[in-house]
């Protein structure tokens, strides 16, 4: 047992979690924002999946085209990460339009999204995984800055810009009076359309972002990454104390849902737990989370 | 279709709209909607009318790339997926084998989904088709629906998976264990009979556990080595990775992986390549012999080798053990297609 807290402890297998959790964390931030809404996005994984399909598809491309010349050039990785946030925008814009605009509601839009997005990353990549990706590009993935893996400073990053523009800047009170109460927002004279698909679209680029570093991490892209992601990610920002219904909640609970989650999911891999007991021992604390949560408001009020 | 259009009511039902009081300002008015909700009936009809066109369409295409010249039986078969490469091969073989004899093909997927799989068989006992070929996305659940075909005088022939608890006339398959085992027996070798291994298993389908409870047992048989953790991949690559992680994490002083499958085994391989463990220090033997796998087999990185299955024969010995049964000789009601282990030395 002290041998398991050790592996435990030790810096290493922190930065094992922190990594581990890296794309949930990024994909929790622009989740919380949009449960903020009063929205949800069940698309995050197959958009996951799509932004990196397309993310490599795109360094091929350009790859093949600068080819000759021989010597390893920045573009091919622009171009991926361009198309990979490019295609998580286009995601969000879809979502934002049919929710904001056409009122359609969001847990239908998505869910259709889901299947729409995970469809196109098999058809693109033929269902084969692409693979042979810039270095440049991996590094996203696999790079290591000041002993600290490139994932986890990004979503780091993530969490910082995500905390400040939802804490303290106007655009971050909308989001919040959106949710909280969209027809007293929009007599309050915000522009309740145009936060909410701000929102997705921002969503989209962090889905986009997920997409680029996952597919950096693996070193290739695979039509069937993200699976279920969307649920990793709704836990977390539920077991982080947002509530589902909108207007109520921060990036900063996100955080330590993920964290939370990500570092049981290592200590029971870690103890060698049996796969079958893991899945029912992280419902079970997921459960015991939002039940501690909901307890908690009703002393309040 | 223009009959239908007028049933819809939308000229009839305008003028109660307008009588509806806040109709003039517009928004709520529940009257209107209701008309609006009623109109889009159209429009879906028509959807549903082109994705029923698109279907038979393509449907009647599938069947004309499979016949040959004169159509002497007609085969139904439901796969578990179309989107991966095993699942891509096993088609060819079935596809080859069937054009080579003239047989017509309708190919469906079960694409994992039990309730789907039994409505393509049931759909096939309906169509009159001469055979059945499944690749069962669920062993036990299968049964009724093969159950059904043989009630209706149907030949089922199972391909991958087996089917329990019912009759099929022949099951064709990899043998799972004997691929488990191989594995092991190549771990043992290139470990020189000891260290500490793990597994990444996919605990949700019989052929992954078949695959690693033969992995273990046989490590089990050697007394320096020991299987010390065995993790749920999903058979996904990206959880696969996060597993192999923790497990790399928590035991340093571990020298192999075997994966369950090519997907797993990819992600341990990023894995164990961001800690900066190579082919000198350390093994890792996957399952399937997918190319990208080969590739990297072939380039010396630590995944060092694959058992392969070979789905092209279990495609083509499905067709040949209908032949068989059309023409009254004798079919083996299991036929085991081999399997074999590929590394770098592998031509």
């Amino acid at each position: 047992m002290s041998a398991l807290a050790g592996a435990f402890f030790s810096l290493g297998n922190l930065l094992n979690v922190a990594l581990s959790i890296a794309v949930i964390g990024i994909l929790g931030v622009g989740m919380t924002a949009v449960i903020l809404t009063g929205g949800i996005d069940l698309s995050v994984g197959s958009g996951v999946a799509l932004s990196g399909v397309v993310a490599a598809l795109a360094a091929h491309a350009v790859d093949s085209g600068a080819a000759t010349g021989g010597s390893p050039s920045l573009l091919p990785v622009v171009a991926a990460l361009g198309a990979a946030l490019a295609v998580g925008a286009a995601g969000g814009v879809f979502t934002g339009v049919a929710v904001a605009r056409l009122r359609a509601p969001a847990f239908l839009v998505t869910l259709a999204l889901l299947s729409i997005e995970r469809g196109l990353a098999f058809l693109f990549s033929s269902g084969q995984a692409v693979s042979d990706l810039p270095a440049g590009f991996n590094w996203l993935g696999q790079g290591i800055v000041f002993g600290v893996p490139v994932p986890v400073w990004l979503t780091a990053a993530c969490f910082g810009v995500g905390w400040f523009v939802l804490a303290r800047t106007t655009w971050g009170r909308w989001i919040y009076a959106v949710g909280g109460n969209e027809a007293a927002a929009w007599l309050a004279g915000i522009d309740t359309r145009g936060v909410t698909l701000g929102t997705y679209v921002a969503n989209g680029l962090l889905v986009g972002l997920a997409g680029a570093v996952l597919t950096a991490r693996l070193g290739a892209a695979v039509p069937n990454a993200g699976l279920g992601y969307e649920l990793d990610v709704i836990a977390a920002v539920v077991v982080g104390g947002t509530a589902l219904t909108g207007g109520r909640g921060s990036v900063l609970g996100t955080l330590a849902g993920a964290v939370c989650i990500g570092t049981l999911d290592n200590a029971l891999n870690l103890a060698n737990v049996d796969p079958y007991l893991q899945r029912v021992v992280v419902g079970v604390v997921i459960l015991l989370a939002v039940l501690g949560e909901r307890l908690r408001h009703r002393g309040r009020t | 279709m223009r009959t239908r259009r007028a049933g819809a009511g939308l000229p009839v039902r305008v003028p109660n709209a307008d009588a509806c009081p806040s109709a003039q300002r517009g928004r709520r008015c529940t009257a209107r909607r209701r008309v609006r909700t009623e109109a889009l009936g159209n429009p879906l009809t028509a959807v549903v009318a082109a994705v029923m066109c698109i279907a038979a369409c393509s449907g009647s295409g599938d069947h004309a790339a499979s016949s040959g010249g004169a159509v002497t039986k007609v085969v139904g078969v439901t796969l578990l997926t179309r989107e991966q490469h095993f699942y891509q091969d096993l088609e060819a073989g079935v596809k080859d084998a069937a054009a080579r004899r003239g047989y017509r093909l309708v190919l469906t997927s079960g694409d994992f989904d039990l309730a789907k799989q039994q409505a393509q068989i049931d759909n096939f006992v309906v169509q009159h088709v001469d055979a059945i070929i499944v690749c069962p996305v669920n062993s036990q659940g299968i049964g009724p629906a093969i159950d059904r075909a043989t009630a209706a005088h149907i030949p089922v022939v199972s391909a991958d998976t087996k089917a329990v608890g019912t009759h099929v006339v022949a099951a064709v398959a990899s043998d799972n264990r004997a691929g488990g085992q191989l594995a092991a027996t190549y771990m043992v070798r290139a470990l020189g009979d000891s260290g500490a291994v793990a597994v990444i298993g996919q605990p949700e389908t019989q052929t992954g556990l078949d695959r690693q409870q033969a992995f273990v047992d046989e490590i089990g048989r050697h007394p320096r080595m020991a299987v010390v953790a065995i993790l749920n991949g999903g058979g996904v690559r990206d959880r696969a990775l996060k597993a192999a992680d923790d497990i790399l994490q928590g035991h340093p002083e571990l020298r192999g992986i075997f994966a369950i499958n090519d997907e797993s085994a990819l992600g341990a391989l990023a894995a164990a390549t961001t800690r900066g463990k190579t082919g000198a220090t350390f093994t890792i033997v996957g399952y399937d012999a997918t190319p990208e796998a080969v590739k990297a087999i072939k380039s010396h990185s630590s995944l060092k080798a694959d058992v392969a299955q070979q789905p092209r024969d279990i495609g083509e010995r499905s067709i040949d053990a209908l032949a068989a049964y059309f023409d009254h000789r004798p079919v083996d009601s299991v036929i085991t297609v081999p399997v074999r282990v590929v590394d770098a030395e592998t031509p």
